[in-house]
C-alpha cells in the first residue's frame, strides 16, 4: 500500500521518500520512530467531484486545527517530523498525491490513498459531492 | 524541568437555536479535542494526570458560559478554563433566536526536561 503511494508524481519539495530511496530498512526506521500525534480532518468538493481538492482540504482541516509544538518542546527540529498522511476517498486513483503532500508545512512525509470517504450523487444524477477523510500520523525520532 | 506547550488544539462550535453559550462552548471544545489524538503521552511514557490543560473559550457574552461544565468536559489532566469575549453572534431578524458561535483553544503543557 505504501509502495503504491510513492510511485510516479512530480516530486514536491517535501517528498523525501521517493521510489528510489525508500528501502525496507528506511521504512522500518520510520516505523521505529515514535508517534507524537494523530491529526484528523475532513474535506469536501461540493460540485466538482475533484478528489484531490477534497483530499487537500481534508488534510488542511486535519493540520490547521492543531498547532504542534511537541518537537520544539523536546528540543528537536520541526523539520525532523515525519508525517504519514492517510486519505480516504471513493476513487483513490484520482488523487494527485504530490498535491496532497505539498500541503505539509514542515518535515517530510508520505501519502497513502485508500478507498473510503463518501460520495453522494445529486438528485438530478448530473454530478456528486465528494467527502475525503484525512488522518496524519506524526512521528519523531526520540530515544 | 519547565512547563512546555506540546500542542494547541483549536475548534469551533455553535448553538443555532437557543443562544446557549455553554452548549456552543462545549461543542467547540469537543471539536478541538477530536481533531487530534495525543499519541506522545503513551509514546513518551508520560503521566496524563500531570498534563496541564488550559482551555480558552471565546464567545460574545463570556459571563453566560458555565465554566464548571466546560471544565468537566475535558477527559484528562489538570484543567483550567478561561472565557473571553470572542466567537461570533449571528443575529436573527426580528425574533430573539440568534445563532451563537464559540471558539475554543486547548493548550496542553507538560513539565519536560
Amino acid at each position: 500500500m505504501r509502495a503504491a503511494a510513492q510511485q510516479g508524481d512530480a516530486p514536491a519539495p517535501l517528498w523525501h521518500h521517493n521510489a528510489t530511496n525508500t528501502t525496507a530498512t528506511h521504512e522500518e526506521a520510520i516505523m521505529a520512530m515514535k508517534r507524537m500525534a494523530i491529526e484528523i480532518g475532513m474535506g469536501t468538493d461540493i460540485r466538482g467531484a475533484d478528489y484531490t481538492k477534497a483530499a487537500v482540504r481534508a488534510l488542511r482541516d486535519a493540520l490547521w486545527h492543531n498547532s504542534l509544538s511537541v518537537a520544539n518542546a523536546l528540543g528537536i527540529p520541526t523539520d525532523s517530523m515525519v508525517c504519514e498522511v492517510l486519505i480516504g476517498v471513493p476513487k483513490p486513483d484520482l488523487v494527485d498525491k504530490a498535491a496532497v503532500l505539498a500541503v505539509l508545512p514542515h518535515g517530510t512525509g508520505t501519502v497513502t490513498v485508500v478507498e473510503g470517504g463518501l460520495e453522494i450523487a445529486n438528485d438530478a444524477g448530473t454530478g456528486s459531492t465528494v467527502i475525503a477523510n484525512a488522518g496524519v500520523i506524526v512521528r519523531l525520532d526520540v530515544a | 524541568m519547565a512547563l512546555k506547550r506540546v500542542i494547541l488544539e483549536m475548534g469551533t462550535g455553535n448553538d443555532l437555536h437557543g443562544s446557549d453559550y455553554t452548549k456552543a462552548a462545549l461543542r467547540a471544545v469537543q471539536d478541538a479535542l477530536h481533531h487530534s489524538s495525543l499519541a506522545f503521552v503513551r509514546s513518551l511514557g508520560l503521566d496524563s494526570s500531570k498534563m496541564q490543560v488550559e482551555v480558552t473559550i471565546g464567545v460574545q457574552q463570556p459571563d453566560k458560559v458555565d465554566r464548571a461544565a466546560v471544565k468537566a468536559s475535558l477527559p484528562r489532566g489538570q484543567v483550567t478554563v478561561k472565557v473571553v469575549k470572542g466567537g461570533l453572534d449571528i443575529p436573527d431578524e426580528g425574533a430573539h433566536d440568534a445563532a451563537v458561535i464559540a471558539s475554543a483553544a486547548v493548550a496542553v503543557r507538560y513539565d519536560l526536561p
